[in-house]
């Protein structure tokens, strides 16, 4: 009587180790392959400029789990977050004031569409030559650049609101900051996040770039440090800092995202 | 209860008469359906009414009082389900936002809202959001708002238009209770001539556009009305007949 | 409410003359330096002047050179690479976590390697324009890829059409209107980072313009050139916008842009 009970749980839990065997291959499989062809190509080609992943590990190790931590990362972290939290705050803000005004829309659509074209990096000079050199004028050029998209996306998710949502606000007396509350903010928060998101990227091209012009400390800074001084996979390492950095703040992002429109992805508008 | 005299309403920017001339009124504890041919203002008349448009000329008053924006006492049902609940709440919390705005007490609040989502059979999913219900249970989500929300007058835009045949029956079922047991003066607005005599104690018939109104016609048939043995009246169908007809004549007219 | 375009035109010409009356009366009456917000009148003039002579118009068309050029390499490898991915079974789970990984590196990481390998040259504004725009193109493929419809494809293979045919006409018209979109949004992503190669690294272009003009203390000037990269800027957007327009006119539906 056990032995086809044996047989099946034994079956089970072969499939399961093949599934998972299976998981571990689809996620992890092209990035070792990848790696692997790095290594190949860095002991074939001996490349200057192209140490061996080791090599960069290795330096990755020393150069950015020592002070340099808590002199340059955490205040670059530190600046870009503050940036993006002042554009978050004067973009949703005026972004809502616009949106629900239609004359105020009409007459600053223009002069949006002007400032949102504008490259975020001409930014840095200008912005040094009004406020000097210091951490204020990084985060106010950070801030400068993230606002316009979440500000824009904010007028057009405030504009786009439904309208027998808002008819049915007005019928029941929902009005002024629980309107706000309960209908412009969640109803505009989809067109919200993607405005943040785009920010995001650019918040972080910002951070580096405002650091590699007029700073002595930040991890753009060192970064370029490295490649002056031809410390090819210290340079490396930075570059993987950031892109790892890059990724963390979006997976966070998204993660934020998930919790706040889980509403939005539960009705299969939007797909993660 | 609702007094609608010469309602007038010319759309500025298109310079389209909707209403040229609409005048009616609803008793207290009156349920009366207002059909006509499509496209002849029925939910222009219906956004005038509930102050959310104002008239060109012409006055909407509720119990004595002139409407000028979306009276206090007044709850609307529309058409569109889909579009009238917030997405990101639930439906406990769909019924109960308005009654929060209306600063009723915590306690009274839980009570209304408990009941009215027994009401209309939706106590076991108060706490579902509302796309994860089907389109029938979401248009009850909103019956159950406008019922908790204890109107004087209530206001139904073809809200069965976008169900499916057995839900809407089971719907219409539902608008008779409710409307027995609170004795709220109703009008409801549809395009249907079967669910209009089903549901109505009077039928407003409006014309083709320009809108004015072309009969007001009361129901005789008897009170308790039952999908089966009600319809299956010759004077329903009688009077099913006669407003057919006239929609013909509305549409001709034109 | 609608309302019509002279409503529009009327309030945007207002705002616009708005901002520049404020930029005036702010530098004319003095709550910011002259010296470093000149007035709005001034920076229009010192941008006529600039569009004067040919040397603007030679660091423009270098800007816009490198932007055309990166965003076309980026365009056809992305689309190429997201038609296989999507086409064959398996590979778009197999490069899932690669893609998502590579993705939000930004762009400006590669800053320090493309001074070291192509130094101060178009070799510079192409990496970084080609990978940053490469990205935006290839999700929004893989969003279309990944749309079409499996009645349509069952249909289609019932029908016996080849594997070329069945990406000619069901996999590619589904997936143009996202394909669009990953033009539309790598277009603006790709004249940043052609604005920054010259800023930073000191590619020839517009941007090298700016910082030239910055340490030469031409403030004026610098802001002209910024104003006129704003400009440009618009004029990409709108272009873009007019071609999306154009190809998608035929197409049924007209999609928003699948989230990122």
């Amino acid at each position: 009587m056990t032995g086809p009970e044996t047989v099946r749980r034994k079956d089970v839990r072969a499939t399961r180790t093949g599934r998972t065997a299976l998981r571990v291959l689809t996620v992890a499989g092209v990035p070792a392959l990848l790696v692997i062809s790095w290594q190949l190509y860095s002991t074939v080609s001996e490349n200057f400029y192209v140490p061996a992943p080791g090599r960069v590990a290795r330096a990755f190790a020393e150069t950015w789990f020592s002070e340099r931590l808590l002199d340059d990362v955490l205040p670059s972290l530190a600046r870009l977050l503050a940036g993006y939290a002042l554009a978050a705050a004067a973009g949703v803000g005026l972004g809502v004031a616009i949106g629900l005004s239609p004359r105020l829309r009409a007459a600053a659509e223009p002069v949006l569409e002007f400032f949102r074209a504008i490259p975020p990096p001409v930014l840095v000079p200008l912005i040094m030559l009004l406020a000097g050199i210091g951490d204020g004028t990084k985060v106010l050029v950070i801030a400068s650049g993230c606002v316009w998209p979440i500000l824009l996306n904010t007028v057009e998710g405030v504009r786009a609101l439904d309208e027998v949502l808002s008819d049915t606000c007005r019928m029941y007396g929902v009005r002024d900051l629980s309107r706000l509350r309960h209908l412009v903010l969640p109803g505009a928060g989809p067109q919200i996040m993607a405005g943040l998101r785009q920010a995001l990227s650019i918040g972080i091209i910002l951070m580096v770039i405002s650091e590699m012009f007029a700073s002595s400390s930040g991890l753009g800074f060192t970064i370029v440090l490295f490649q002056r001084g031809f410390q090819i996979p210290e340079m490396w390492s930075g570059i993987l800092l950031l892109g790892l950095l890059g990724y963390v703040l979006a997976l966070l992002l998204r993660r934020l995202e998930r919790r706040v429109l889980s509403w939005h992805h539960g009705r299969g508008v939007g797909r993660a | 209860m609702l007094e609608v005299s010469g309602l007038r309403k010319v759309y500025e920017g298109r310079r389209v008469e909707a209403l040229r001339e609409v005048t009616f009124q609803v008793d207290a504890g009156e349920l009366v359906c207002v059909i006509g041919p499509s496209g002849c203002g029925k939910t222009t008349l219906l956004r005038c009414v509930a102050g959310l448009m104002p008239p060109t000329a012409g006055s909407v008053k509720v119990a004595g009082a002139a409407v000028t924006g979306p009276p206090p006492r007044m709850a609307v049902v529309f058409q569109e389900y889909g579009r009238s609940l917030f997405p990101w709440m639930t439906v406990r919390q769909n019924v109960e936002l308005p009654l929060k705005e209306k600063k009723v007490p915590a306690v009274r609040r839980n009570e209304l809202v408990a009941g009215s989502l027994a009401a209309v059979g939706l106590a076991d999913v108060a706490d579902a959001h509302p796309w994860q219900l089907s389109g029938g249970m979401q248009q009850r989500v909103a019956i159950a708002r406008a019922v908790a929300y204890e109107p004087q007058v209530l206001l139904m835009d073809e809200p069965f238009a976008a169900v499916d045949a057995q839900t809407r029956a089971d719907l219409e079922d539902l608008i008779l209770v409710l409307w027995r047991d609170m004795g709220v003066t109703t009008l409801f607005v549809t395009h249907d001539i079967d669910e209009a005599v089903y549901l109505g104690q009077r039928v407003i018939v409006l014309s083709g556009s320009p809108t004015v109104v072309m009969e007001d016609l009361k129901i005789d048939l008897p009170p308790e009305r039952d999908q089966l043995t009600t319809r299956s009246l010759s004077r329903f169908a009688d009077l099913r007949g006669h407003l057919y007809a006239q929609i013909q004549r509305a549409r001709g007219d034109r | 409410m609608r309302r019509g375009t002279g409503f529009r035109v009327a309030y945007g010409a207002a705002g616009l003359g708005g901002l520049l009356v404020a930029l005036e009366a702010v530098s004319r009456l003095g709550p910011v330096d002259e010296r470093f917000l000149p007035p709005a009148s001034e920076i229009l003039r010192a941008l006529a002047a600039e569009l004067a002579t040919a040397d603007l118009w030679t660091a423009l068309g270098e800007t816009m050179w490198g932007w055309a050029l990166g965003l076309a390499i980026a365009f056809c490898a992305a689309v190429a690479t997201g038609m296989v991915i999507g086409s064959v079974p398996g590979l778009r789970a197999a490069t899932h976590s690669t893609v998502e990984f590579l993705r939000p590196i930004p762009s400006v990481a590669l800053i320090p390697l493309a001074t070291l390998l192509f130094g101060a040259s178009l070799g510079s504004t192409l990496l970084l324009v080609v990978y940053a725009s490469f990205w935006q193109v290839l999700i929004q493929v893989l969003y279309g890829v990944a749309d079409v419809d499996a009645v349509a494809h069952d249909t289609a293979r019932s029908y016996g059409l080849s594997a070329w045919s069945r990406i000619r006409h069901l996999v590619w018209p589904t997936a143009l209107p996202y394909v669009m979109t990953g033009l539309r949004l790598a277009a603006a992503v790709a004249f940043i980072l052609a604005i920054t190669a010259e800023l930073v690294v000191g590619s020839p272009g517009l941007g090298l313009s700016i910082q030239a003009a910055q340490s030469a203390g031409a403030v004026t000037t610098m802001y002209a050139l910024v104003v006129l990269a704003g400009l440009v800027g618009v004029a990409v957007n709108a272009g873009v916008r007019a071609l999306e327009r154009r190809v998608l006119a035929w197409h049924p539906s007209v999609r928003g842009e699948a989230p990122r």
